[in-house]
């Protein structure tokens, strides 16, 4: 897990910023974990209120049996590997998983394919993952073909997801 | 708006060609590489040579005993790696600090050219295409046209296309709606004006949309292309434009590429990526990365 942080003189914020491939869990109410540039990537935020612990993951492909030993070296890289990682990773700062929010955004697609989907089945394999583990996804902005940025307030745990016209909070709603 | 030519001759610091790309690209075309003339342009550039070096005693290749000399690196690499690190070093610096225009984070312009690099390379040996040096020189300055329009008056009318209403309509044709052409035929008419090989600037041309018959069609554009759909599902290089593109049928086709043979080369270029930076920079591509 890296840290990349830039402070905002003006709300004393600090940014961190989650790559692709990559986590990142914080229990520092300053901190806004920030992923860039997602296509058919999906990131996905899990934050528990009380504790005001999140954490978010950048992952990009469905699942690591593609590469078990690529799964072994980066496991954020798949979402089978990477999501219970990202939940572990907050319970071992205290969160609990009954008191989650889980947010999810990203998933876009090539233009006119109906062969490859790769954002779709990101998109289906992390529902399943969630369904199987009794996981609800509070906030959602995925599919399209649009490129996202998404944040996470880990101070209120609002999630922003922004593309280059428009800006939108998915959670709260 | 203007015409290509035009911004090429507005824009006050064209990108400039480094000299040992010129050197090397001319070299590529030829039948037989010549090592001595490798090892002379290595010697007389320090960043080469301590990329070099660098690269001769890396773990990456499996190297037990130091080397702090040229000749006996260029002996250790073997002449693909060690164009490919020359290339990959020298080019950088074109890329260094854009892409903004087109709402990239600082790098991330850059990441995608050695991404589609590795990538063209890899398809390139797949097809069985003879020159996966040059399916890589052509992944690296594919996008080159975007360092232009960063640099040009266009530049903040690319912002149109960038909130093109239109989802499904491709950047390419948002690009040409705001500003008369796109960033491919752009960078072409950059590549010419280097006076590279015009089946580079075909490469960079037609990488968004490679001819699928006749007297234009070839195979380095197919690698290309290809290359530059695998980078956007990678997470490379993807800025405002998103994925608004298409993969043409017949390079999906002639490549046998389905969804399984496209996430195993995605997650290839990947690791070939976090190697390469490892050794030029010594960081991962993921920390680097937007």
């Amino acid at each position: 897990m890296s840290r990349f942080s830039t402070i905002l003189p003006e709300t004393r914020t600090v940014h961190r910023v989650v790559s692709v491939a990559d986590l990142a869990v914080d229990d520092d109410p300053t901190v806004t974990l920030i992923t860039y540039a997602l296509g058919s990537c999906i990131g996905v935020t899990a934050y528990d209120p009380v504790a005001r612990i999140g954490g978010m993951l950048h992952f990009m492909l469905p699942t690591a049996e593609l590469n078990e030993e690529k799964a072994m070296a980066k496991p954020a890289m798949f979402a089978d590997s990477g999501v219970p990682m990202l939940f572990h990773a907050c319970y071992g700062l205290g969160a609990r998983k009954e008191r989650m929010i889980v947010c999810a955004a990203g998933g876009a697609e090539i233009l006119s394919d109906s062969q490859f989907r790769i954002g779709a089945r990101n998109r289906t394999i992390l529902r399943r993952l969630f369904w199987k583990n009794s996981v609800l996804i509070s906030g959602e902005d995925t599919g399209g073909a649009m490129s996202r940025t998404m944040s996470l307030n880990l101070s209120d745990g609002s999630v922003i997801v922004r593309n280059a016209s428009m800006e939108r909070v998915i959670w709260p709603e | 708006m203007a015409g290509i030519e035009s911004v090429l001759d507005d824009v006050e610091s064209l990108p400039v060609l480094p000299a040992v790309v010129a050197r090397l690209t001319t070299m590529l075309f030829q039948e037989d590489v010549n090592q001595a003339e490798i090892a002379q342009i290595i010697r007389q550039d320090e960043s080469i040579s301590v990329a070099v070096l660098r690269c001769a005693n890396s773990s990456m290749y499996g190297v037990t005993a130091r080397t702090f000399n040229i000749e006996q690196s260029i002996v250790r690499l073997g002449m693909r790696p060690l164009l490919r690190i020359v290339l990959d070093q020298q080019i950088a610096s074109l890329f260094e600090g854009m892409g903004g225009a087109y709402h990239m984070r600082r790098g991330a312009l850059w990441r995608s050219a050695q991404g589609g690099a590795i990538a063209a390379e890899e398809f390139a040996e797949r097809m069985g295409f003879g020159e996966p040096e040059l399916a890589f020189l052509c992944g690296l300055l594919r996008d080159v046209g975007k360092l232009v329009i960063e640099r040009s008056a266009e530049s903040p009318a690319i912002e149109r296309a960038l909130r093109h209403p239109g989802c499904d309509v491709s950047f390419l044709q948002a690009e040409r709606d705001a500003i008369g052409f796109d960033h491919a035929m752009l960078g072409a008419a950059l590549a010419r004006k280097w006076k590279l090989p015009e089946r580079i600037a075909a490469a960079v041309e037609y990488h968004h949309e490679p001819p699928a018959d006749g007297a234009e069609h070839d195979v380095l554009i197919d690698c290309v292309h290809a290359a530059d759909i695998i980078c956007l599902w990678a997470g490379l290089g993807v800025g405002g434009d998103g994925l608004r593109y298409h993969l043409a049928e017949h390079v999906r086709a002639a490549m046998s590429l389905d969804r399984r043979s496209a996430e195993r080369m995605i997650s290839v270029v990947w690791a070939r990526l976090r190697v390469l930076e490892e050794i030029l920079h010594g960081t991962g591509a993921t920390e680097r990365s937007a």
